[in-house]
């Protein structure tokens, strides 16, 4: 996301070829994206184990279902993310039943300073929705910031936050519509 | 039909989604939304358009090769289809081995230097999950042999630490255990000496954080079933260096 437009014009080029069963594009589709996305499932499952499966799994589909990106609606590494993302809370899904503690929900919920790198690295996109969230309560802005990054449920943040369930929802839901109103003007 | 309530009330259910904070089944049945019905779609793409920018604060990991290596004979990808190199960190500035080698795993840093000065040196010396260790400990706890394994290089260091006796017409023999795997052989190991395993493919695939290592008893040069006959003495998860 944070990449030129010719990066990502090149990167659309080769998911489709991977879409039509070129496996060269396939492995370099590999080269450019599985650490994004090992990242990705990393922060998400906390488990090196874990996280390997899933970026196998999230590959796996990849290659199969790569015939099925459509340039025209989404980004490659928009779709690759967001794939990646889903497989990752489903894996949380499967395995968590009763929340478990998880100190790390209550760092992101503390942890205010994200930019890990400075703003001109940052896309466009980010950039904005950076400014949409610092309109936000600094409160409500962490909690959609761990919710993002966990990956964990309502019931999970609000465990983790020790803040009633519906307060968390109510926290949530009200940053999102901020967010839709301040990023859709 | 859809009153303007309806419409916002789904309208955030989709952001709820693609936040990630719904559970199991609030999820499924968005999913199914999304296959069925082309405004939902739209609706959910343009919340993935809203929220996944914020990925880029994560910072990216490079996988391990042998993700690649399973990945492509899961799939059954032509074996010459060049292995992709992420860049990684440089092994000095890994925290995590420092850590590691801290513990007091001195027979390991042994194994480690072994294995440095043994094999041709890359430039630059690379980790994260390049290397890997196991600590093969017996049933008393304490631990027989430390194994290091450069990925890269397609190799293992098995340094004894304090191996059990065992008949002097018998052998330790090595055994690689992928999680709800058979038992795959490694070879016979030294119990005075380090030895060098050359892993193949097919055994790189399966050195995974999940996998075990495990050294059984043996008749004198090793199983004759290419499975174990003899009691396992000693075993150790796995971990990246």
């Amino acid at each position: 996301m944070s990449s030129s437009p010719a990066e990502r014009e090149e990167l659309s080029r080769i998911l489709v070829a991977a879409g039509h069963g070129d496996q060269r594009a396939f492995a370099e589709l590999y080269r450019r994206t599985s650490s994004r996305l090992f990242g990705v499932c990393l922060r998400m499952l906390r488990d090196r184990g874990e996280a390997e499966d899933t970026l196998q799994e999230i590959y796996t589909t990849v290659w199969r279902r790569a015939g099925s990106f459509d340039p025209a609606r989404a980004s490659a590494i928009t779709w690759l993310v967001t794939l990646g993302r889903n497989k990752a809370i489903d894996r949380l899904r499967q395995h968590r039943e009763a929340p478990l503690p998880d100190p790390a929900i209550a760092l992101d919920l503390v942890d205010e300073q994200p930019s890990p790198a400075t703003d001109a690295e940052l896309s466009q996109e980010r950039q904005r929705l950076e400014r949409c969230l610092d309109a936000l309560e600094p409160q409500h802005k962490a909690a959609v910031r761990a919710a993002f990054f966990s990956g964990a449920t309502y019931n999970e943040l609000a465990a983790h936050c020790s803040v009633p369930l519906a307060t968390m929802k109510s926290w949530i839901r009200r940053s999102l519509i901020r967010l839709r109103t301040c990023l859709e003007s | 039909m859809n009153t303007p309530t309806d419409h916002d009330r789904d309208d955030l259910r989709y952001a709820e989604y693609v936040l990630g904070v719904l559970d199991a089944d609030a999820r499924a049945a968005v999913e199914r939304e999304i296959h069925d019905n082309p405004q939902a779609a739209a609706a959910v793409a343009l919340w993935q358009r809203h929220l996944l920018p914020l990925s880029e604060d994560i910072p990216a990991v490079a996988p391990a090769d042998y993700v690649w290596a399973r990945l492509q004979s899961g799939l059954g990808l032509a074996p010459d289809i060049p292995a992709p190199a992420p860049a990684r960190r440089r092994l000095w500035d890994s925290l995590p081995l420092w850590r590691w080698l801290g513990i007091g795993a001195s027979m390991l840093a042994a194994a480690c230097l072994v294995m440095l000065f043994s094999t041709p040196l890359p430039a630059p010396i690379t980790v994260g999950a390049q290397y890997m260790v196991s600590s093969i400990q017996q049933d008393n706890g304490i631990t027989g042999w430390t194994a290091a394994m450069d990925i890269q290089h397609a190799q293992m260091v098995v340094v004894p630490a304090t191996p059990a006796a065992i008949a002097g017409d018998r052998s330790p023999e090595l055994w690689l255990i992928p999680p709800g795997g058979k038992p795959m052989p490694l070879g016979v190991i030294a119990r005075d000496k380090p030895t060098t395993v050359k892993l193949r493919p097919d055994q790189l695939a399966n050195l995974t954080a999940k996998a075990l290592l495990a050294v059984s008893v043996e008749p004198a040069g090793g199983s004759p079933t290419g499975q174990p006959t003899g009691p396992v003495v000693a075993k150790g998860p796995i971990s990246g260096a």
